[in-house]
């Protein structure tokens, strides 16, 4: 049991340098900058509660009540607002310019853990009072500013460390939420190969075929596509079995690269071809935080990257 | 490495609790997705992943009356972390495409044929989940009402005409084979609304 109990706490608590949490607050605050910026010209009619919405924000929020009541949106700002004399439409821009600034500072790692409980809350509000709008790419942004606002921050690369001089934590707590991560993105790589290993058509390259000629993902001409028709059965089977077993074959020295570059070439290559950008973008980013840069035993590899601060913060805590 | 007896017991403890959350809510979605979409599973099976889908939610707290405040509590906190969907994207199967189309009706007899429109690439991925959405609602006069918000935003631009029509439909994309053959998309007619906005202001529908 001693052992074990070991194995466990080694498991958990590898140290582990600050890069990673640089990794996921840029890549994140990147995310929300594409977020804020890409939605500019469609905010009010996404979020309008009159006239003006294509879906009326009251019904999504009562819908959204029914499932919890202490889940955050729109309504509560623009209530809020009103104490304020602010109209609905002054709020949303003002929540608009919120998402815009706290994706700035948390590129920059400026008030890094109150910008990230601000730029977290902000952009709960908006996706859950949009709900019907909302697809994948939302979940895994909440996941990364999840925890970003749990993490041990600041990273070593942000201002606070830097400039403000705030000290590092210790490098084992890093390891830890660095190990969550990684957990968490292996739990969503199994069972979305999991899935798709259950459904006849990635085996053959229907689905595959489906997925890109399907609109509005269909960016690349289905002439184009039928001419790469062999190809897809196996790209299909690729996907499948990278996906299912990530969790295994990420971990291993031998496999882990292959894997590595497998998934990120794989997330690019939505990006690419299906046009979902920022799905691409956030899955890059919280793969390159779970295993890019620094992970594991392999801290020699990216030494290059490790600031004096980190290392002052990794000896005193360890 | 930490100190031994100094494990951060309540980190630890969020953390489980976590995953518990992740895997339980990753096992009911694929439990769900399993009973409804063709497999490779035989439907004898079917049963079994019902019944998986609905333990999976006891946990969560999910068969308990809705107002309930620990259904509420769990719910809030499976949004907040983000966890509250499964991760079976575009599986086991490629799910249908839909479109809507308004035809528009004018006092003078004129017809004219809109679709929605918005202004980026962005909301018009958006757009498209939204109408995967709509479509796959049950609640019929759920799905009137939000298809009735949709027709509302397009008489917005054409309030001269005094009747909409909004047809809803899935979108049949040709296989390979097909393709080659050269069989092109089909839509098939699933919903069609008729609204009547002739007295409206422009305001909520």
């Amino acid at each position: 049991m001693p052992n074990l109990r070991d194995g466990f706490r080694r498991f958990l608590f590898t140290p582990q340098s600050t890069i990673w949490l640089s990794v996921l607050r840029v890549g994140i605050g990147l995310q929300v900058l594409f977020y804020t910026v890409s939605l500019r010209s469609d905010w009010i009619e996404l979020l309008a509660e009159g006239n003006r919405g294509l879906i009326r924000r009251d019904l999504m929020e009562a819908l959204l009540s029914v499932e919890s009541p202490l889940i955050p949106r729109v309504g509560w700002m623009v209530e809020a607002g009103g104490w304020l004399h602010l109209s609905e439409t002054n709020v949303l821009w003002l929540l608009w310019g919120g998402l815009l600034l706290a994706s700035l500072f948390l590129i920059l790692g400026l008030f890094c853990r109150t910008v990230s409980i601000v730029a977290w809350i902000l952009f709960l509000c908006t996706v859950k009072s949009a709900e019907p709008f909302g697809y994948g790419v939302d979940n895994f942004t909440i996941i990364g500013l999840f925890y970003l606002v749990i993490a041990p921050l600041p990273d070593s690369w942000s201002i606070d460390a830097r400039w403000r001089r705030t000290s590092l934590k210790s490098s084992s707590l890093q390891g830890l939420h660095r190990r969550v991560l990684q957990l968490h993105i292996c739990i969503i790589y199994f069972f979305s190969g999991f899935a798709k290993c259950a459904g006849p058509g990635w085996w053959n390259g229907t689905s595959l075929w489906r997925a890109l000629t399907r609109p509005p993902f269909d960016i690349i001409p289905p002439d184009i596509l039928i001419r790469l028709g062999f190809v897809l059965p196996v790209l299909g089977i690729v996907v499948c079995v990278m996906e299912a077993t990530y969790p295994v074959c990420i971990w291993p020295r031998k496999t882990r690269l292959i894997w590595f570059v497998g998934v990120l070439a794989l997330h690019a290559g939505i990006g690419l071809m299906m046009g979902m950008y920022l799905f691409a973008w956030v899955m890059i980013v919280l793969n390159m935080a779970a295993f890019g840069p620094g992970f594991a035993f392999e801290a020699t590899r990216f030494s290059f990257i490790e600031s004096p601060t980190e290392n002052r913060a990794e000896t005193s805590s360890t | 490495m930490l100190k031994s007896g100094k494990l951060p017991a309540f980190r630890l403890a969020f953390f489980t609790v976590q995953f518990v959350c992740i895997l339980l809510v990753c096992l009911n979605d694929i439990f769900s997705i399993f009973s409804t979409s063709a497999t490779f599973f035989p439907d004898t099976l079917n049963p079994v992943w019902d019944r998986g889908a609905e333990v999976t939610l006891i946990p969560l707290g999910q068969t308990l009356p809705e107002t309930n405040p620990v259904r509420e509590t769990v719910s809030a906190y499976l949004n907040l972390a983000g966890i509250e969907a499964g991760y079976s994207y575009f599986a086991p199967n490629i799910p249908d495409n839909y479109k809507i189309v308004f035809e528009l009706y004018y006092p003078d007899g004129r017809t004219e044929i809109e679709l929605p429109r918005v202004n980026s690439r962005s909301a018009g991925l958006r757009f498209a989940t939204l109408l995967d959405k709509v479509t796959e609602t049950e609640y019929a006069p759920l799905r009137t009402m939000m298809v009735k918000m949709l027709a509302f935003s397009v008489w917005q631009d054409h309030s001269s005409a005094n009747k909409i029509r909004a047809v809803l439909g899935s979108v049949d994309l040709p296989s390979p084979a097909e393709f080659r053959l050269g069989r092109k998309e089909s839509y098939r007619v699933l919903f069609a609304y008729d609204f009547d906005f002739s007295a409206a202001q422009p305001s909520h529908p």
